[in-house]
């Protein structure tokens, strides 16, 4: 096996590699945290006892992942509440799937949208853990090993519920609200450092590429349940999905969000401003530590 | 087995589902692990906003690890008292639906701001986690079984609280103000945790002859007193004048049970008081909106279990 | 549907019984047992069983072991010095059960009362 080359450490990276490196990093670290902020909604609410749990673990895992990229901007002199708590909404690049609000007792969408996130999850992971850039490479193992179960539980609930009347219905009104925002997690920060990331060897798929295999994936497996992805459905005569999909409004990447963003985030912060703290408190070594 | 048996034979973990014991214990364990459930889970619903207002990454962690435990715990105590054989858990989460079902003082009270966060993590934990230390030597085996664990589980909850605690009085003098404020509304009700004095407790005895209860509502107080006044002390809060606390030179403590507002207590223990409809009809309306879910479930359930165990009987 | 869990802590040890689950299905069984049962204590495969398929039988319906003389059945009951250690091992073991199974007999005497 070749090599992979890599690039220098963080305190010695051009100018545009550090860009290159930050913009991959806050798509990373924001989706995972405003997922799994989103997912503790379902706490104490979910279902049954086990599936709670269940849930939990699941959002304690994402808020875990996202910790461990947060503490990779860090390396450039961020700190967390800079990353985070003091943060401007308006600068976050997390897909506008993860920001999605929840109806009251749409069990269905949670897991739609873990179903669409994790699965692009497994095609991300999988496309940064040749990259050039080691600190991602370092971390990518033991996060996958967490996703995997993310993805059978994701699964495990579709099918049952897609065997279900009402249960189909509320799968395929998830799908059409959420499919069209999970197509934000392949939505370009910016076009030439996208580039860039790419030919820095940052991750080993372009995310066109990724979409495709994504789209692959999850079409079928949506199909074969008896759910319509519309505008996704491979037509006969072609071998590449539409190019062109219609996004939404707000795309996330480039730092456009919803109200429900910004309602979101000041939710989470309410505490650390009333309180008027100036720093993040720590109860974890830090991740390199331990 | 006779009632007299029982308590001749009352013992830690003497007594397990393979028993045939009179209802009368049967009722009394019920409803005592069912309060012990249903306050998990209370509990829980109460601190779940504050797993969202968390102020840093290891914090919300915490926070949704602690709620999550709750619920584990839960799960645990529903299972520990449908073995008595007398209600499944269905029934159970039901009637906490329905009001009919009880749970702890401090659950019934609203908690708006994050300096009350460990007036319930670190107080009424650390109040809980001392009950069920002694439930470990319990008489219904499958209780005690539920309390081993629950025991491994809860001292990171103390743990948790009191780390919020010293991060609130060792913070600006604001936060610090805020944290006494929330403690002197908090600390008569967490008094109350450990119910009405001995004389007027209603089931006490039954429950403590049958090896069910292992320690009286005063010596738990009294435990909870000498290990948390300190603490609290050493965090720099002040007692409260009110309820009037005395020390005796034996180390139990005197607390003076006219000072604290016993009507309230009562009407918590009915479920009647503003923060029990608030918080039970909370939970409530949650639950029923993804009653849904569980049938789809009872339904795949019904399909591949249902037909399979009629086939086993034939 | 209740499911009974039973947890292996280390490659090449016994499963033990440690709880259950409410779950309509095996996999959801031991997607929910993953959570419930292997958070925090060392697991290395984990069993999930219909708690309807758990058959019982107790020392009240089988006296375990029998009543009558089985001594023909213990190696302490032959007079020889062991041949080898392993034998001198298997011995003790079963002198060991014996002495065990004398003292859980007695308490439960001592409680029978009647």
């Amino acid at each position: 096996m070749a090599a992979t080359e890599s690039l220098p450490a963080p305190g010695e990276l051009s100018d545009d590699q550090r860009e290159a490196v930050e913009h991959l990093l806050y798509r990373l670290a924001d989706d995972e945290f405003v997922i799994a902020e989103r997912y503790t909604e379902w706490q104490v609410k979910a279902p049954t006892l086990e599936s709670d749990l269940a849930l939990s673990n699941i959002a304690q895992d994402e808020l875990g992942h996202s910790r461990l990229w947060y503490d990779l901007l860090e390396d450039f002199e961020y700190t967390e509440s800079q990353l985070v708590w003091e943060r401007d909404p308006g600068e976050w690049r997390h897909s506008t799937l993860a920001e999605q609000p929840f109806e009251d007792g749409d069990w269905a969408d949670p897991i739609v949208r873990s179903y669409l996130y994790d699965q692009a999850e497994h095609i991300r992971l999988e496309a940064l853990q040749d990259s050039t850039y080691p600190r991602i490479r370092d971390r990518v193992p033991k996060i996958v090993q967490e996703e995997d179960y993310h993805r059978e539980h994701a699964q495990n609930w579709m099918e049952r519920l897609a065997e279900d009347e009402d249960g189909i219905r509320k799968l395929q009104e998830a799908l059409d609200r959420l499919f069209p925002h999970a197509l934000t997690l392949f939505a370009p920060t910016d076009e030439a450092v996208e580039e860039r990331i790419d030919d820095l060897g940052l991750r080993t798929k372009s995310l066109r590429v990724m979409r495709e295999e994504w789209l692959d994936v999850v079409v079928p497996y949506l199909q074969d349940l008896g759910l319509s992805v519309g505008d996704a459905e491979l037509p006969e005569q072609y071998d590449v999905h539409h190019s062109e999909f219609d996004l939404p409004e707000h795309v996330g990447r480039d730092q456009t969000h919803s109200d429900a963003w910004f309602d979101l985030q000041e939710e989470f912060t309410h505490t650390y401003r009333r309180l008027d703290r100036k720093q993040a408190n720590r109860i974890m070594k830090d991740p390199d530590d331990s | 087995m006779d009632i007299e048996e029982v308590k001749r034979r009352a013992g830690p973990r003497e007594f397990s589902p393979k028993d045939d014991l009179p209802e009368e214990y049967r009722k009394a364990a019920t409803r005592m692990i069912q309060f012990h459930a249903n306050s998990e889970i209370m509990g829980a619903y109460l601190e779940r906003p504050f797993i969202r207002e968390a102020p840093s990454l290891d914090r919300k962690l915490a926070f949704s690890a602690k709620v999550q435990d709750e619920i584990g715990h839960g799960q645990l105590l529903y299972r520990a008292a449908e073995s008595l054989g007398l209600k499944t858990r269905d029934e159970m989460l039901d009637e906490l639906a329905n009001g009919d079902g009880k749970f702890l003082n401090c659950f019934h009270y609203p908690m708006n701001d994050w300096e009350e966060t460990p007036l319930i993590a670190f107080f009424v934990d650390g109040a809980a986690m001392r009950r069920q230390a002694t439930l470990k030597r319990t008489s219904w085996e499958p209780y005690a079984h539920a309390m081993d664990k629950v025991c491994f589980e809860e001292g990171f909850h103390v743990k948790h609280g009191e780390a919020i605690l010293h991060e609130l009085m060792t913070g600006t003098k604001r936060e610090q103000e805020l944290t006494q404020e929330a403690f002197e509304e908090w600390w008569p009700r967490i008094i109350q945790f450990f119910g009405p004095t001995n004389d007027k407790s209603t089931h006490h005895d039954f429950a403590s002859e049958v090896g069910l209860k292992q320690m009286g509502n005063d010596e738990l107080r009294t435990a909870f007193l000498n290990a948390y006044i300190p603490k609290a002390k050493k965090y720099g809060l002040e007692i409260p004048d009110e309820p009037r606390i005395r020390e005796n030179d034996d180390g139990t403590y005197e607390v003076v049970e006219d000072d604290l507002d016993w009507d309230e207590f009562f009407t918590i223990a009915k479920n009647d008081y503003e923060g029990s409809h608030t918080q039970i009809n909370g939970r409530k309306a949650a639950q029923d909106a993804v009653e849904w879910v569980r049938e789809v479930l009872d339904e795949r359930e019904e399909r591949e279990f249902g037909t399979s165990q009629q086939q086993a009987a034939d | 549907m209740i499911w009974e869990v039973f947890r292996q802590e280390d490659a090449g040890d016994y499963h033990e019984h440690c709880g259950n689950v409410h779950a309509p299905d095996r996999d959801m069984a031991l997607m929910f047992a993953e959570i419930q049962h292997a958070r925090r204590k060392p697991t290395n495969s984990l069993w999930v069983a219909p708690k309807p398929e758990i058959g019982e039988v107790d020392t009240e319906d089988a006296k375990f072991g029998g009543t009558t003389d089985k001594s023909y059945r213990w190696a302490s009951t032959y007079d020889f010095e062991a041949a080898a250690s392993e034998v001198a091992e298997s011995t003790d073991e079963q002198v060991e059960a014996e002495r065990r199974r004398k003292v859980q007999q007695e308490k439960k005497e001592a409680k029978g009362g009647d």
